[in-house]
């Protein structure tokens, strides 16, 4: 049982990726990138998971905690969440100004460039 | 200044010494030219295999140059326009086809 | 202070991209100052690290450290955050600089007021930022920290024109491709990080042995950076963003294009050097390269549109550069010796050229308000500066001597022939095509009877352009001058740099 947050978040990849291939909507692409944002920030939080491990807080340990989890995945992804919280807002304000332009969120119908 | 590649070099100041003497060349070919041509009969217009010129000769867009060369290719690249498809599912598809193709090279390898 | 350079030359155009739009407010031309103050401080900070990197070796910079090169604890465990510049990243410094005067020089009259020029410059600044931290950064999470920095300056300054239809769009499906990209790379980092408990470029590549583990990183990397890199068939997004973002920006983007090729090169030759120096990966990349080249030439054919026709023809020269960094990893020596110095000599002579036709359409398009071949026509009678420059970059994008363009490509087709004779065939054949192709678009937009008035460029765009043609003409006169002064130091830090490059950040 000890690998399954790395099967669940490599589940969440593969079905963020089946989102982007299937789906037509811009605003559910939005949420399939979201998706695959969250798979891999499950897996670098749990790569620094110890069994049994308290936060990595020194001042605020109980005296009889023996381990921690390690602090370094945390902060990676911290800065991973605060990085899919910029391109997500920027890719829902695209999404928001093709839709005064074109009047349809269809990703099929949205193909001016092409070719 | 030259740059070798192992094989062969390039030199470029070499390049355009050889460049200036060609035109020198052209240019001497040029001066043999008739002086005593006259002016406003058909020996001023451009001689292009015996046709006609057309007086009105409408203006040739950029897009038509070229035209039998992207005639003959049409079949390829007809093919490749509806490549580009510009659907952003099919973006994301062909990224899935490269990562694929680059795991199984360096796993293999 | 110049010992602070590498660090100084990322903080500060962060600073200014975000404190220019304060002075936005207060005053036009104080924003107008501090811009350019800003750019020439960063400049000069990247020649000077530039400078330091060629005379002196590897440039380790340790961010929260007392002393610049405790990099590592007592244990030889690196800890702490580090900026590393060796040959190749100075020179990808340089060809950052180069593109950020230049586009900024040429900013200042192309927008006017109302077309969000604050909000335009500060995303320059920070790409330009994001470029620089990219190929400095000596630390894989920071790396990919920077990589999306560039993604959503990038993307921001693709689409910030929401007043038309097509910029969102082409914004829109970057963006998506960019953060699939980013987030690959991501996973690999992870990946490293749970095999390794390091980040520090150095000590992974000390430590990485080869495993299973390690190749699917490997895999993931190269995935993410090929797309980055516009290789075929994951480029569909590089046409959409060159055609459609501001001319000013493209040059930038351009650079940021070539600072994944620059990552392919450290993750290949650095990263992964000791333990997988197959040559498959080599094979793979050269021949994405070469249908790079092919594909993106044959679509050039068929656009109608001026910006889209230069954008193929962009992605074309990154498959060139892509196949001579694979010939490179095929090789490593010998013959990779010659072709990677082509690759990267090429990259600054496609940054002029491919910038300069950009600017020349970004002009065009300012004059005359539209870029269809099919209306355009007889611009060279009013547009006289514009024709000849124009002119100029497609010779040197085709790679016509005496251009800077055929003395890289010199380069690639010799070593390619030495790798390959038929890649070498058909990557001669596509500058061919590519010749046929910007003769197409020059005679298609300048030659003929005039059809339409058209204004001038203003001073301040065409000395933009003078400058890069001025690169295309001396680098093409002079090449041997440039390839012995900044290009072979980046070439040796590829081949034989490893070593050099470890050392100077783990110590001994």
């Amino acid at each position: 049982m000890g690998n399954m947050p790395f099967v669940v978040s490599m589940i969440l990849v593969m079905v963020g990726f089946l989102t982007l291939i299937t789906r037509r909507n811009l605003i559910k692409l939005a949420i399939g990138i979201s998706i695959i944002e969250m798979g891999v920030n499950l897996f670098l939080v749990s790569l620094g998971y110890v069994k049994g491990g308290i936060a990595p807080i020194y001042t605020y340990a109980p005296p009889g905690a023996k381990e921690m989890v390690f602090p370094t995945p945390q902060a990676l992804t911290l800065t991973a969440i605060v990085i899919g919280l910029a391109t997500t807002a920027l890719m829902l304000a695209f999404a928001v100004v093709i839709y005064r332009h074109r009047g349809t969120l269809d990703a099929e119908k949205i193909r001016e460039l092409r070719g | 200044m030259r740059i070798g590649s192992g094989e062969g070099f390039w030199g470029p100041i070499v390049w355009v010494i050889l460049a200036l003497g060609i035109l020198a060349m052209g240019f001497a070919v040029w001066l043999q030219g008739r002086r005593t041509y006259k002016r406003g009969t058909e020996q001023e217009e451009p001689f292009l295999s015996g046709e006609k010129l057309s007086k009105g000769g409408g203006a040739v867009a950029g897009i038509h140059l070229y035209w039998g060369f992207a005639e003959a290719l049409r079949p390829l690249l007809s093919r490749l326009v509806a490549f580009h498809s510009g659907f952003v599912g099919d973006y994301v598809g062909w990224l899935l086809v490269v990562l694929v193709v680059s795991l199984l090279v360096v796993m293999l390898s | 202070m110049l010992i602070h350079a590498p660090i100084l030359a990322i903080a500060v155009p962060l600073l200014g991209a975000f404190s220019l739009l304060g002075l936005a407010y207060l005053s036009r031309t104080l924003r107008n100052i501090w811009a350019c103050l800003i750019s020439a401080f960063t400049s000069a900070m990247a020649v000077a690290v530039a400078i330091r990197a060629f005379t002196e070796g590897v440039v380790v910079y340790t961010l929260g450290a007392a002393s610049p090169t405790e990099s590592v604890t007592a244990g030889g465990f690196p800890i702490r955050i580090v900026l590393v510049v060796d040959g190749l990243g100075a020179f990808m410094g340089l060809i950052a600089a180069l593109a950020g005067v230049v586009a900024l020089v040429y900013y200042f009259q192309y927008l006017k007021e109302e077309e969000g020029k604050s909000l335009g410059l500060s995303l320059l600044l920070l790409l330009w930022a994001g470029i620089l931290g990219l190929v400095y950064t000596g630390d894989l999470f920071n790396f990919f920290v920077f990589l999306e920095i560039t993604s959503i300056a990038a993307c921001a300054l693709i689409g910030y024109r929401t007043w038309e239809s097509r910029p969102p769009e082409a914004a829109f499906k970057t963006m998506a491709m960019y953060t699939l990209g980013g987030l690959l790379v991501l996973i690999s980092v992870g990946i490293l990080y749970g095999e390794y408990d390091a980040l520090n470029i150095a000590y992974l590549s000390k430590a990485i042995t080869g495993s299973l583990l390690d190749k699917l990183a490997l895999g993931l990397l190269l995935g993410g950076l090929l797309m980055k890199a516009g290789a075929v068939p994951a480029h569909m997004w590089a046409p959409d963003a060159y055609g459609e973002a501001p001319a000013t920006a493209t040059i930038v983007l351009v650079a940021n294009t070539q600072a994944a090729i620059y990552a392919i090169l450290r993750v290949v030759f650095t990263l992964f050097g000791g333990a997988l120096a197959a040559p498959g990966i080599g094979w793979l990349i050269a021949s994405l390269g070469i249908t790079t080249v092919l594909v993106a030439v044959l679509m050039a054919v068929v656009q109608r549109h001026l910006g889209r026709l230069v954008a193929y023809g962009a992605v074309s020269q990154l498959g060139y550069m892509l196949l001579a960094v694979g010939v490179g990893a095929v090789a490593r020596g010998g013959f990779g010796e010659v072709a990677l110095t082509g690759g990267i000599f090429h990259m600054i002579n496609d940054a002029a050229s491919v910038g300069l036709l950009f600017f020349v359409v970004g002009a065009v398009r300012r004059a005359t308000g539209s870029v269809d071949l099919l209306s355009l026509g007889g611009l060279g009678h009013t547009l006289r500066w514009e024709a000849g420059f124009f002119l100029l970059g497609a010779l040197a994008l085709a790679g016509i001597p005496p251009l800077n363009g055929f003395a890289s490509k010199f380069l690639i087709y010799e070593s390619t022939f030495r790798a390959s004779p038929i890649l070498a065939a058909l990557a001669l054949l596509a500058s061919i095509l590519l010749l046929a192709v910007v003769v197409r678009a020059f005679q298609g937009a300048f030659l003929g009877p005039k059809v339409r008035e058209a204004s001038p460029a203003p001073r301040g765009m065409l000395v933009a352009m003078g400058i890069l043609a001025l690169v295309i003409v001396v680098f093409g006169l002079f090449p041997g001058f440039f390839i012995e002064r900044i290009v072979s130091p980046a070439v040796q830090a590829v081949l034989t740099g490893r070593e050099a490059y470890l050392a100077a950040v783990l110590g001994g």
